[in-house]
């Protein structure tokens, strides 16, 4: 009988240790929306997630060595680069849009401002082969990684096998990526009824619902369409957005809608970077918002705030700044 | 005793499948250029002054199936083949066909279906390592030809056309239909046909979906024929 009790005692612990083991590298929050990508067909694996971290880490995937994801998407500005309005490659070379911040990517059906990207596996072939980013070749980077000290033993830890793949590289990196869930902010905080907004914030919230909450859905904060928020088009950039990837005129200035989250953090904003400071944002939505033919329907009707609303929208915005997302040990370099 | 049942075991075998059809079921592309064989780097003529090489023809055929009187009889596992003109192994096909099928036509694709094209990285042949991936906009490369001509006008009279696309109205899969014969199936391509059709002093490159791609896949599908 006692024995029987001690076999019980045991197979919870281990089973329990299971279940933590799995959990921790990824955890949808309660409430959430489902997640669009599936997980099925790349099951996370501590190995695979921390080999995937180390190549984010690793400028070996661009051409020269010296250009890491890291380098245009750091932890401290939710995965963003928040000195350049544009991002930049090797050779000090300029693209032409502002990096984007890098959370919550199991809900993303679609990746780079323009969508052009139709998957997270697919998505770090963009940057690795952009002459103005890593200038790299996807076979050139599976030759230098099986080449090297390290890598083909962290693949046969991973994958079973030390013969590198395209589809291993492409795979690991987003197990990594998908472990970056931000989820902590006071906002969630507030809805998770553990903590209170104040007046301020309060006030700030509803009006958030009012006039941004149809584009920055929560709790993405982001509806994951494109939209044409009324900017003026930069001459020097000429980018229709959307409407290179579709060739569709209706899709026009359309760019991704991004989250909200740590936006505290991840300055410059737009596509283009062209807004240093949050208030610069919310002047452009109150007085510069240009009438187009593919204008948001969200935009059509001009949004009104007064100073002391617009203090207390930022309020508000600065509760979805998330410390524990930048600052997680498990998301920096590893050494 | 032993020794020489292994032998007759053996030879019973040997006998076996030389009392099967001659050659088991497959696919086999033949690329060439009028009347010669297609081979890489070396300049074809197209007329008395003009010429033009390949440096590269690569295409993916996918969703093999077999077809009796106009029902599908067996549709191949996990079809996906990354045909290189210049890799002789890759331009035979083998089909695992069960012994006794009955089959008059085949239909296979030219590209990749869409859905396989939004499911992610993938191994084998769609590796995206394999050169038929494009990293800025996503989807594969249904058909790739790349060479050099006196017609084009461009840095070292380069041509590219890269065909692909997998989202409406750019859908650029080609399913084609054939009649198969019970062995080998000889599909030729006739890179003549495709070049005197081609646009070369006009349209050098074609790197994203569209309906120049659309336009240049019909003239590709019209440069094949079975070999009699």
């Amino acid at each position: 009988m006692k024995y029987r009790i001690i076999i019980v005692i045991l197979v919870c612990i281990l089973l329990s240790a299971f279940h933590m083991a799995t959990e921790q590298l990824f955890v949808a929050p309660e409430n959430w929306p489902e997640t669009t990508y599936d997980f099925s067909k790349n099951p996370l694996t501590l190995q695979k997630v921390e080999l995937g971290r180390k190549l984010f880490y690793d400028p070996i995937l661009s051409k020269n060595n010296s250009i890491s994801c890291a380098s245009c998407h750091s932890q401290y500005s939710a995965f963003t680069h928040v000195d350049h309005d544009l991002s930049h490659g090797i050779e000090d070379r300029i693209g032409t849009r502002n990096s984007p911040t890098l959370m919550n990517l199991a809900w993303h059906k679609s990746f780079m401002w323009d969508g052009a990207i139709n998957h997270l596996d697919v998505q770090a072939l963009g940057p690795i082969s952009h002459p103005d980013e890593m200038g790299e070749k996807i076979e050139n980077v599976v030759l230098k990684l099986q080449q090297s000290k390290k890598y083909p033993a962290l693949f046969y830890k991973a994958f079973k096998d030390s013969l590198i793949t395209g589809e291993h590289l492409l795979k690991s990196i987003s197990q990594f990526m998908l472990t970056l869930v931000c989820s902590n902010t006071k906002y969630d905080s507030v809805m998770r009824k553990q903590t209170q907004f104040t007046t301020q914030e309060r006030n700030g919230y509803m009006l958030f619902q009012k006039n941004c909450g149809s584009c920055h859905t929560e709790p993405l904060f982001t509806n994951l369409e494109f939209e044409n928020n009324g900017l003026a088009v930069d001459p020097t950039l000429n980018d229709s957005g959307r409407m290179k990837v579709t060739g569709n005129k209706k899709d026009s200035l359309k760019f991704k809608v991004p989250t909200l989250r740590n936006i505290e953090f991840s300055y410059p904003y737009m596509h283009d970077g062209r807004f240093k400071r949050l208030s610069d944002v919310l002047k452009h939505y109150t007085s510069s918002v240009l009438q187009s033919p593919t204008l948001s329907a969200h935009l059509q009707t001009p949004v009104v705030l007064s100073s002391n609303e617009k203090v207390d929208l930022t309020a508000f915005l600065l509760t979805l700044s998330d410390k524990s997302f930048l600052f997680n040990p498990k998301y920096s370099f590893s050494k | 005793m032993k020794f020489f049942s292994l032998l007759f075991f053996i030879i019973g075998i040997q006998f076996a499948s030389m009392a099967q059809t001659p050659e088991s079921p497959a696919i086999v592309f033949g690329p060439v250029f009028g009347d010669s064989k297609l081979q890489e780097l070396t300049y074809y003529k197209i007329n008395d002054i003009d010429s033009v090489q390949f440096t590269a023809l690569k295409f993916y055929i996918s969703g093999v199936e077999l077809i009796h009187q106009y029902k599908t009889v067996w549709k191949e596992a996990n079809s996906y083949h990354l045909v290189d003109a210049f890799q002789e192994q890759s331009l035979s096909l083998p089909l695992n066909v069960p012994t006794k099928l009955k089959y008059d036509r085949i239909k296979f694709n030219i590209g990749i279906d869409s859905t396989t094209s939004v499911s992610g990285a993938m191994g084998g042949d769609l590796d995206p390592t394999k050169g038929m991936y494009w990293a800025w906009q996503s989807g594969y490369i249904n058909f790739k030809v790349e060479g050099k001509s006196n017609l084009c006008k461009t840095r070292n009279t380069e041509f590219q056309y890269h065909l692909g696309g997998y989202r409406f109205p750019y859908n650029n899969l080609q399913s084609i239909f054939m009649d198969m014969p019970a062995s080998q199936l000889h599909v030729v391509l006739d890179l003549k046909k495709l070049i005197t059709e081609m646009p070369l002093t006009q349209k050098h490159h074609i790197m994203s979906p569209g309906n120049e791609a659309m336009l240049m896949m019909e003239r590709v599908i019209n440069c094949l024929s079975i070999k009699k």
